[in-house]
């Protein structure tokens, strides 16, 4: 009885094993896979579409699209409720031309026999079969910042050379998906030179444009006699005349970044000369070209960032002759134009949207506000984020607004959009519901530039810190010097050298420490270029833990020790 | 004429919408000066009538049409707008260095009309430029000549569109050190040099040849001829050998000189400018027979070995031999003076005054294909002037005001601290110290970058 008994539990017991095993294998061991892929977002403001001025409705979701927004929907039971009472909805934002996630593609090695003059294409930057999908990464930490920025969608951009390759739009969704909405939307192309090489300066770019689509023209003349006679001498397509057939037909615009007013004209002037379609992206000063660009009908995608502010800070109002202060104004009023520039593209109806490309993520509320106290409405705003990128890369039957059948894109905030204060809770990209933290608001502390004695008091930060970050290329550290000299923080920092071994050195600009929030930068630099990178991180104690974000590579997690801090005076 | 433009500027592909393109003509009276008008002798006491863009009277005694604004010259001298053959200002970029020949580069591509070299060019009275690439290849560049309406935005706005086309050629050391040294490609001597022109024009010849083949076959029905590769290199040469384009080549030895007088000969080409020319001297009677003659600088040699060989006697001797010869800076600091330039060759030749102002006016503007529009002052002729102050020729003379199509760009009363056109919004201002190597000329400017980074690429495979 008792042995038999003992053989039932074991029996049981190995039931039970193999039933949960079985359970285990059925499900997702790291239980993060989603309990539903339907959601409702009841009792919300939603805003339907810019200029919508906001009304209560429930938004119910299912596998990425949008099955109803309205007041009188059925919601079935498997939705998970996501209480919208206290939230604001807006369309997803669309990013019309960003390189997040996307790596630049090693260079390619020099054939044997090469000769600068009239090297491979493929050497000098000329690839435009290349496709963005190929160099994209999903889990990238800059897609999660841009989607922690309200963005939903992107139009990806190779990087490369002259021609780096065809665009592709993708959904920042669950990285793991297949999140590629339309791939070779566009062929992209940019001034960029190659180095001891032809083209080797902007106006061998310009010749080499022409070149290759004037060939390209001619190969498809070929191909063409080649397939209605016979006897016809074979066509030889390049992989680059092929890869630029789309654009010579007119299937697919030229996406140009041209950021200045000189580079504005002269791809227009291209296109003018050539007759292919064009899409400008990039821009940054622009102001003087607008008739310009209006008068071609040429769609653009302005830079999401405004002009740092440092050269009008670092103006000093004492001390400095009259000669020096007519320049000053002149900078002032070239900051103040600058940033007035949308608002003129919003007056002169051109079609424009926004490009991620080079921008900071974490920026990009304090860029929309710039814009918008400077004449940019809050309608065209989010009209830029939304309706015309969609617009312009030709899904607005999928995306820009929050419609039946669209695409599962919002953004969930905690109050109306622009508004100061206003922080994103919720970030829904194809279906999926990303949640963001919301912060308090931050009790502002005085600043050390204002009072030292106040801050210090409260928070050590002189002294030596050791750090380490962890970026793709692996964990790398080294130290930070910190000492208040007449008030204001200075110091150095340390890194691995990025252009060999050892480590280098760098003042630190820019500290300030705000409340218990230690920020500063320091020029990186490399390969001829200047990085900016910013470190920014929470003190604790004798720790502090943050990001450091480097431009168009994202931010990465950083920490740091205060191994032997200084004494105080 | 507004229409003409239009159309050449379309045909050019220059994307020109006329309400950018307006090009500002002026009206303008200049009254009681002395005028020297280079062609036609020097008028005392004489005024000038402009009306929109063009020099429309000179005589004494004329009134001013409704409108127009009058300016008083008395005791001042008027001669036309000074025109330099060779420069580099209002470039972005001057060589594109990576192929012995690179006859499709534009410099119309890369004009910056915001470059502050124009307005100092304005305040020494130059009002129309020869903006050239660079001599890093034996086959450069196509030029872009310039009009100096300062302020434009638009560089088609710049560029003088009714120019003919002109092209750079360069010859000895410059193509041989970017090219033969360390490339170890065509050409590492002066005899490459010739070899390189002479290949691609014959390559031309037959670059020409298939597109009339393909061009007659096109049309027949059935046609089985495909089109061949199109080269805006291979048809700019070939526009060269049709007459279309003058050539404007860096020289300085007689050897090479003589060379390319009998390279275009057997080609028959016609068009044929010759630039620095410092060993012109020695070639002065072939020169005046069979080119557009020498553009040269007064008195500046010695900055390499096939510059020694030199004179201040150059221009004189090279005029005197009825070579047309102009004066020219290929600097931005020299185009400031170059009516000091152009005295140098009654000092060093005993030219006259009309001949020593030919050489940076009307001759300038032979060797451009621009005569019949300026480089005189005439009736019918656009109304590029100068107003000085003391003759153009004294040491002491001061340019007062310029003119381009009669609108004024440069007035020495109304001259600001601050002339720049655009200021970036992220500009620290800072003190501004005078450099001592500001007469350090372009000619080679981008080809430094271009030499270290092939340089390195060719360490790093021989390793």
């Amino acid at each position: 009885m008792n042995k038999q008994f003992l053989k039932a539990g074991m029996l049981g017991l190995l039931v039970a094993g193999w039933l949960s095993q079985s359970a285990l294998a059925q499900s997702d061991p790291s239980g993060k896979r989603r309990v539903t892929s339907t959601y409702a977002i009841t009792n919300a403001t939603v805003f339907k579409a810019p200029g919508d001025p906001g009304s209560k409705a429930t938004i119910l979701i299912k596998d990425g699209v949008i099955l109803g927004v309205g007041t009188t929907l059925t919601l079935p039971k498997e939705a998970k409720i996501i209480a919208g009472d206290s939230l604001y909805v807006y369309p997803g934002f669309i990013d019309g031309a960003g390189t997040m996630g996307i790596t630049k593609p090693k260079d390619v090695e020099r054939p044997k026999d090469f000769v600068s003059s009239s090297p491979p294409d493929e050497v000098a930057g000329i690839t435009p079969w290349r496709m963005a999908t190929d160099s994209y990464t999903a889990a990238s930490t800059q897609v999660d910042d841009w989607r922690k920025a309200g963005f939903t969608l992107s139009q990806l951009v190779p990087d490369g050379g002259m021609l780096p390759g065809k665009t592709a739009i993708v959904l920042l969704g669950e990285p793991k998906t297949n999140n590629f909405l339309k791939v070779n939307t566009a062929v992209s192309a940019n001034f960029r030179s190659s180095r001891g090489m032809y083209p080797a300066t902007l106006a061998g770019v310009m010749a080499k444009f022409r070149d290759v689509y004037q060939n390209t023209a001619l190969v498809i003349e070929h191909e063409r006699i080649f397939a209605a006679n016979s006897g016809v001498k074979r066509p030889q397509a390049s992989p680059t005349h092929t890869a630029f057939m789309p654009v010579v037909q007119k299937q697919l615009p030229v996406l140009f970044t041209a950021s200045s007013e000189l580079e504005i004209r002269r791809a227009i002037a291209l296109q003018k000369e050539l007759g292919f379609k064009l899409v400008l992206t990039g821009l940054e000063n622009y102001e003087s070209v607008i008739d310009v660009i209006k008068s071609s009908g040429t769609p653009v995608l302005i830079k999401l960032q405004v002009p740092d502010d440092k050269s009008i800070k670092s103006q000093k109002a004492d001390g400095v002759t009259e000669a020096t202060k007519a320049q000053y104004a002149r900078v002032k009023e070239a900051y103040d134009k600058a940033l007035k520039q949308a608002a003129l593209l919003e007056k002169a109806g051109i079609l424009f949207g926004f490009s991620t490309a080079d921008a900071k993520a974490a920026d990009v509320q304090k860029t929309l506000k710039t814009m918008i106290s400077n004449g940019l409405s809050e309608k065209a705003a989010l009209a830029a984020l939304t309706t015309n990128p969609a617009a312009i890369l030709g899904i607005s039957s999928m995306a820009g607004t929050l419609e039946k059948g669209k695409l599962a894109n919002l953004v969930l905030m905690t109050d109306t959009l622009f508004k100061e204060e206003t922080q994103i809770k919720h970030v829904i990209a194809d279906g999926y519901v990303f949640d963001y933290e919301i912060k308090k608001k931050a009790v502002k502390a005085e600043t050390t530039t204002a009072k030292p004695e106040a801050a210090s008091n409260a928070v050590q930060v002189e002294g030596l810190w050791e750090y380490t970050s962890e970026t793709p290329a692996g964990s790398s550290g080294g130290e930070i010097t910190l000492k208040r000299e007449n008030g204001v923080l200075a110091g150095s920092i340390t890194f691995d050298d990025p252009s060999g071994a050892g480590k280098a050195s760098a003042p630190i600009k820019n500290a300030s420490l705000t409340g218990k929030t230690l920020s500063f930068e320091f020029d990186v630099a490399a390969g001829g270029m200047s990085l900016t990178v910013t470190i920014s991180g929470e003190i604790n104690g004798k720790n502090m833990e943050g990001a450091l974000s480097v431009p168009q590579m994202g931010s990465f997690p950083v920490k740091a020790t205060l191994s032997s801090p200084s004494q105080a005076n | 004429m507004k229409k003409h433009i239009y159309l050449l500027a379309a045909f050019l592909g220059l994307g020109v919408g006329m309400s950018h393109a307006q090009i500002q003509k002026g009206s303008v009276l200049i009254k009681n000066a002395t005028v020297l008008t280079v062609t036609k002798g020097n008028l005392e006491s004489s005024d000038v009538l402009v009306q929109n863009g063009v020099i429309t009277q000179i005589g004494k005694n004329l009134s001013a049409p409704a409108g127009v604004t009058a300016i008083d010259a008395t005791g001042k001298y008027v001669m036309p707008g000074i025109i330099d053959a060779h420069s580099h200002v209002g470039l972005d970029v001057v060589n594109e260095a990576s192929a012995p020949i690179t006859a499709e580069i534009r410099m119309k591509d890369v004009v910056n009309p915001q470059d502050l070299g124009i307005y100092r060019a304005l305040a020494g009275g130059v009002t129309v430029s020869h903006a050239m690439h660079g001599s890093a290849n034996v086959v450069g560049g196509q030029n872009a000549t310039l009009k100096h309406r300062w302020g434009s935005e638009d560089p088609a706005n710049i560029i003088m569109q009714e120019a003919p086309r002109t092209i750079k050629f360069a010859l000895g050391e410059n193509p041989t050190r970017v090219h033969g040294r360390g490339n170890g490609i065509q050409p590492r001597s002066r005899m490459g040099v010739e070899a390189v022109i002479r290949n691609g024009f014959n390559e031309a010849i037959q670059y020409k040849k298939g597109w009339e083949k393909y061009n007659l076959a096109k049309a027949q029905k059935g046609n089985t001829v495909t089109p061949p590769a199109y080269s805006e290199r291979l048809q700019t040469l070939a526009d060269i050998l049709d007459g279309k384009i003058i050539i404007h080549c860096h020289s300085y030895r007689a050897d090479e000189i003589y060379m390319l007088i009998n390279v275009v000969k057997d080609f028959n080409i016609k068009k044929l400018v010759f630039q620095h020319t410092n060993e012109g001297f020695k070639v002065a009677p072939e020169i005046a027979e069979y080119t557009m003659g020498a553009s040269v600088f007064a008195d500046w040699w010695a900055y390499k070995m096939e510059v020694y060989y030199s004179t201040a006697y150059n221009a004189a001797i090279l005029q005197k031999n009825g070579a047309i010869t102009s004066i020219n800076s290929d600097s931005a600091e020299l185009i400031r003076h170059l009516y000091h330039e152009a005295g140098k060759t009654q000092r060093y030749g005993g030219l006259t005054d009309e001949e020593a102002l030919a050489m940076i006016t009307i001759n300038p503007a032979k060797q451009l294909g621009i005569e019949d529009k300026v480089g005189s002052i005439e009736v019918g002729k656009q109304a590029d002037l100068v107003i000085f102050e003391g003759h153009p020729l004294s040491s002491y003379a001061v340019p007062q005001m310029t003119f381009v199509d009669g609108v004024k760009y440069f007035d020495r009363k109304a001259d600001k601290d601050d002339q720049r056109l655009s200021v970036a919004a992220t500009e620290m201002v800072e003190p501004i110290f005078l450099r001592a190597n500001e007469e350090a000329h372009r000619c080679m400017q981008d080809v430094d970058k271009y030499f270290e980074a092939f340089q390195g690429a060719f360490a790093k495979e021989k390793h």
